[in-house]
């Protein structure tokens, strides 16, 4: 009976514990940004002072749709079919992207410095499927959610939060322009009117004359 | 009736003195109208894609109506001062027939200024800037004009569409069509250039970080332009209309004043 107990106890250690970090990506505030979110990228805040106790671990940025975040497992490694950016949304919940070691993320974040990771600036691995890690541009207005993943080899050791929900821009057609004006200016009305007038009277004047 | 010596003296000195004027305002409304004509700010191309151009039209007219005003003038003071009945019935008849297509200049300038608001040119930059796939020649010809206006406009002005560079991002557009959201949420040409023609921090620009990029919308660098020179060829048209109509009248006056 012991020992059942046991492995019951062991089962949990064997897949190790992910520590869920206290932090919440969020798109960047300052400086302002007129990029911050456009049709198919948005610009998330680098997670500094956030990941202090891994040293050792690949940092992975993870991309999901907010409908499809709860079916993402963290075992799933970057570089498989179940994260890659081209089977993103179809086949896979979501990607994982963005790698990077705590080397890129010093801490604390030097006074002035930009401190930005723009997500869908790669436009020339869309298609690639030997690059299942591509950064590449998202297809539609969202709501996507984003979480950052800490692996050490392959295990994951400590994620942060989903983030808020990011809705991207969705451009309109210039046929929705309006082109016709409000009607004409009251200078305009004031000069026709004036003018008709006088040119009236220089003509009944003539008439008068001959 | 016969009118006494003196009160045609004052008259005609005063339509003189009226005619020497039509005649310098006539030469300034000639030199004003080139001025607008040779588009010192080079934004005709711009107003010839909207098939609006008729404010250019406008200006044609009144660089021969000021032409026609200074020659009238001058057979207008020969008449009065010689009294000749023929003379001024020529000079009426002729002023009148020029009055007429200054007026239409006039209200031309004035009414064609009021449809050039900024969602014309807006319309007009998202259909035709970058367009790729021109129908015909003259289609090509239009989208070139365009293209290169907007190029020369953005940079010297420092400034980026017409309202500003979120233009692009709110509504698709030709460029869209052939230049990615990723690499392009703007043109090249909205980001800050150095003396090479290069953007000087390529990736702040596409960020949109402030400093890197035209924040600007270039509507104002362009109606300014337009607009003074709608207001000038409108109003200062109808200033000299409503003095030739005083000075017509007078002669009118005059002329049935004289004897044969």
């Amino acid at each position: 009976t012991m020992l059942p107990l046991l492995l019951l106890l062991l089962l949990p250690a064997a897949h190790g514990t992910v520590e869920h970090v206290g932090y919440t990506p969020f798109l960047t505030r300052s400086p302002v940004l007129e990029g911050l979110t456009t049709a198919s990228t948005f610009v998330l805040e680098q997670p500094r002072c956030v990941f202090e106790k891994y040293g050792n671990a690949d940092i992975w940025l993870v991309v999901a749709l907010e409908k499809t975040a709860t079916a993402f497992n963290n075992s799933v490694g970057p570089g498989t079919p179940g994260s890659a950016f081209q089977n993103f949304p179809d086949s896979a919940p979501a990607y994982m992207t963005l790698n990077a070691t705590l080397a890129n993320y010093p801490c604390p974040k030097p006074a002035g410095d930009i401190t930005v990771l723009r997500v869908g600036s790669e436009t020339s691995c869309t298609e690639d499927v030997t690059r299942p890690t591509c950064n590449g541009p998202l297809s539609g207005p969202g709501p996507y959610v984003v979480k950052f993943l800490a692996l050490e080899g392959s295990e994951p050791v400590a994620e942060t939060d989903w983030s808020k929900p990011i809705i991207l821009r969705t451009a309109k057609s210039p046929n929705s322009i309006s082109t016709t004006n409000g009607g004409h200016g009251a200078g305009m009305i004031a000069l026709t009117t004036i003018l008709s007038i006088l040119f009236a009277i220089l003509l009944a004047g003539l008439v008068a004359m001959l | 009736m016969a009118k006494s010596d003196d009160c045609m003296r004052i008259l005609q000195g005063l339509l003189v003195f009226g005619n020497v004027v039509i005649g310098m305002c006539g030469i300034a409304l000639t030199a004003e109208c080139i001025y607008f004509v040779s588009d010192p700010h080079g934004v005709y191309p711009l107003l010839e894609a909207t098939e609006n151009n008729d404010i250019y039209a406008a200006a044609w007219i009144g660089i021969f109506v000021g032409f026609a005003l200074f020659a009238l003038a001058i057979l207008g003071i020969i008449g009065i001062i010689k009294s000749d009945r023929t003379l001024l019935m020529v000079y009426i008849i002729l002023m009148l027939i020029t009055f007429a297509f200054e007026m239409a200049s006039c209200i031309t300038a004035a009414t064609h200024r009021d449809f050039l608001t900024p969602n014309l040119f807006l319309k007009q930059m998202l259909e035709r800037y970058q367009k790729s796939e021109p129908i015909n020649s003259n289609d090509k010809w239009k989208t070139e004009g365009v293209t290169k206006t907007w190029d020369k406009i953005m940079v010297q002005n420092h400034c980026c569409g017409v309202l500003g560079p979120s233009d692009w991002q709110e509504y698709t557009s030709a460029f869209r069509l052939t230049h990615s959201d990723a690499d392009f949420p703007w043109p090249r040409k909205c980001c800050v250039i150095d003396a090479q023609g290069l953007p000087i921090n390529l990736d702040g620009c596409k960020l949109g970080v402030p400093g890197y990029y035209n924040s600007d919308g270039c509507y104002d660098t362009i109606s300014g332009p337009v607009n003074t020179h709608a207001w000038g060829v409108a109003w200062f048209g109808f200033a000299i209309l409503c003095w030739t109509f005083c000075v017509l009248l007078g002669t009118m006056f005059y002329w049935s004043g004289i004897e044969y």
